[in-house]
């Protein structure tokens, strides 16, 4: 069974030393969302609620699939809300009818916009 | 962010397509922590004009500074965080810094194979490069073909020292100060000192600056 040691030696995040693919010196200017993602999680930190290893361990915890998927900020948030249903500080429910109501709200917003 | 003036008064009107899954989800864990008092809507605006407010600029005065007062110099050598402190530069994290001197026998890049760590109360956010698998696979175990993809090319006689930051042990190169800038101000020093140079990855020269 050793073709599968390789999966516990190195998490998702540990890849100091693997073979990769030239330097792409790609920057992007953040997105509003993604700069207030970043300053989600400095507050978070300075509230002691989540600091900075718990985040880079409940990304890691997302897996391998969901490390290569998902883009820099959409990790944090999606490890945010995992720890924080841990935490008990959140519920899977209470966020799910939130984010409904954040999208109908916009929804809203939007046809008042066009009309 | 609207580069025209508006002539009439109600609120201009930033996007029209819908926020993604994950803006949403930002906005709603932001807004149930909110209701629940674990902070206030306030802290969040704050830390944005803080984050906007951090760039490389902070980090080349502290290498200006570094250039022309050497005991400030050994100050900063022995603890990076009071060293910029004494600049003004407050660290709004619980971050420890180190500054790494490169001299003529040994050239220094930062890098963080697990994550993303990197000095922000000096230089701002990371460049996405920095934080892609690319470099952090690679800088550890060939940092010279690393540099030379970014046309730096240190002498083999020159130590390349590579340092992994960590959650909260974070690293600054200060660059060497480059020959013929002895007649150079504080400020045109600073003006030379990019972002790039003090993650490690390209010399101070003449010719750069922001």
């Amino acid at each position: 069974m050793t073709e599968t040691k390789h999966l516990l030696n190195r998490l998702p995040n540990d890849i100091g030393g693997l073979p990769a693919d030239p330097i792409q010196r790609t920057e992007h200017e953040l997105e509003p969302w993604e700069k207030r993602c970043h300053a989600l999680a400095d507050v978070l930190d300075f509230h002691k609620i989540i600091n900075t290893e718990e985040k880079r361990r409940g990304v890691e915890a997302l897996g391998a699939e969901m490390v290569g998927k998902l883009s820099y900020y959409e990790r944090w948030i999606a490890a945010f809300a995992n720890i924080l249903f841990q935490k008990a500080i959140l519920t899977p429910g209470e966020l799910a009818r939130k984010m409904d109501e954040v999208g109908a709200r916009w929804e809203l917003d939007n046809a008042e916009r066009t009309s | 962010m609207s580069d025209h003036d508006h002539q009439h008064p109600h609120a201009e009107i930033v996007h029209a397509e819908r926020p993604g899954y994950y803006d949403i989800m930002e906005t709603a864990v932001r807004e149930l922590l909110i209701e629940k008092h674990l902070f206030g809507p306030e802290e969040i605006r704050r830390q944005i004009e803080v984050l906007d407010s951090r760039t490389p600029a902070l980090g080349a005065k502290v290498v200006a500074r570094a250039w022309i007062d050497p005991e400030f110099r050994s100050r900063l050598l022995a603890d990076g965080r009071a060293g910029c402190e004494e600049l003004g530069i407050t660290f709004y994290d619980d971050t420890q810094l180190i500054v790494l001197e490169n001299t003529d026998a040994v050239h220094n890049l930062i890098v963080c194979t697990l994550c993303s760590c990197y000095p922000r109360p000096v230089l701002g956010l990371p460049p996405d490069w920095y934080k892609l698998k690319a470099y952090r696979s690679r800088a550890v175990y060939e940092p010279r073909a690393v540099l030379a993809e970014f046309g730096t090319h240190i002498p083999d006689d020159v130590e390349v020292r590579v340092s992994d930051s960590t959650a909260i042990v974070r690293y600054l190169v200060l660059p060497k100060r480059p020959d013929g800038t002895e007649h150079y101000s504080e400020e045109q020093l600073a003006a030379l000192v990019t972002r790039d140079a003090m993650i490690g990855v390209v010399p101070v020269t003449i010719g750069s600056g922001q």
